[in-house]
């Protein structure tokens, strides 16, 4: 339908024994072997079902066109992933030129009712409000439900912030791609991320860390 | 009264521009984990966080933040509940089919 170049690739492809090597498996199998993994990659960053699964389709059509052979199905995955990867961020270049990309409404500040209002320590943390020391962090990578925690917070900031977060601290892209990427400038980018990074702390604090002593 | 006012906005005035108050000490951490700061801005917070312990937590609980999403992407991939519905799998399939056969 989009493109007849796709159709005939394919054939030479299994005549030229790239199907029986041990590297590309069989695309049907795609779905099964891939596809949930795929789907749950786009959901955390389009938040938008239908979305997701249109992009998982585009990735494993673009994959049929450009397929190569790989060793092993991890190198089959993360190829995947990086496809699909270039299939969301052009979602979200398309959507940022459409819609303004900061979400205004979040920058009231998360942490107001933490900080004393006025008076000489305006500003500073009401005292037995202050964050308190998380124990052993590192020993919660390792935990099922510390992931899953992890997900119900960033799935609680708004939908912007939550993509400027996983861009700039799941995926490490750059500060300056980014913006060009969202259409923002850098002083909203900190401010996004800065807000981020202090609802996800809280949120973790009050229903992880703070469960663990 | 008056004098003392004026004394006490004083001392505020002073210790605002020698320190950051917490809010901005957060603000600036972020924001040191993707510039770095002016330097005029850098002795007021390490004096700042030398003195205050939940300033200090916060910028170690941050960091641990970036290092915790940027180490473990496939842990939080699979933490995601939901999964490809059946009629999305399917559909997938015959698009995949159509294109192969």
């Amino acid at each position: 339908m989009e493109n007849e170049g796709e159709l005939t690739s394919i054939p030479k492809k299994r005549e030229g024994g790239t199907q029986a090597s041990p590297g590309l498996s069989d695309p049907e199998s795609w779905v099964d072997l891939h596809g949930d993994y795929l789907f749950k990659y786009a959901l955390i960053r389009l938040r938008d079902p239908a979305k997701a699964e249109d992009a998982v389709q585009e990735t494993f059509l673009a994959a049929l066109k450009g397929g190569k052979s790989f060793q092993g199905r991890a190198a089959e995955k993360s190829w995947l992933v990086g496809v699909l990867k270039n299939k969301i961020y052009d979602h979200y270049r398309k959507s940022s030129r459409e819609t303004s990309f900061t979400d205004l409404e979040f920058y009231a500040d998360e942490e107001s009712d933490r900080f004393v209002p006025d008076g000489l320590f305006k500003d500073g943390w009401i005292h037995e409000l202050g964050p308190l020391e998380w124990s052993s962090p590192g020993a919660s990578l390792d935990s099922e439900v510390f992931w899953k925690t992890f997900h119900e917070c960033s799935n609680k900031l708004p939908k912007n912030v939550a993509a400027v977060f996983n861009l700039r601290e799941v995926d490490g892209v750059e500060s300056r791609e980014i913006c060009s990427l969202m259409n923002i400038s850098e002083s909203n980018l900190w401010v996004m991320l800065h807000r981020a990074r202090m609802a996800l702390r809280r949120c973790l604090d009050a229903n992880w860390f703070g469960k663990q002593a | 009264m008056n004098l003392l006012n004026t004394v006490k906005d004083g001392m505020i005035t002073g210790l605002r521009m020698l320190m950051p108050s917490c809010r901005e000490a957060l603000r600036l951490q972020s924001d040191a984990l993707e510039r770095s700061l002016p330097p005029a801005r850098r002795p007021g917070l390490w004096l700042h966080l030398l003195l205050c312990k939940w300033c200090r937590y916060y910028g170690q609980q941050i960091r641990f933040l970036r290092h915790a999403a940027h180490k473990h992407p496939d842990e939080l991939t699979q933490a995601t509940p939901q999964r490809l519905s059946p009629e999305a799998r399917e559909r997938i399939r015959q698009k995949l089919r159509m294109h192969t056969e």
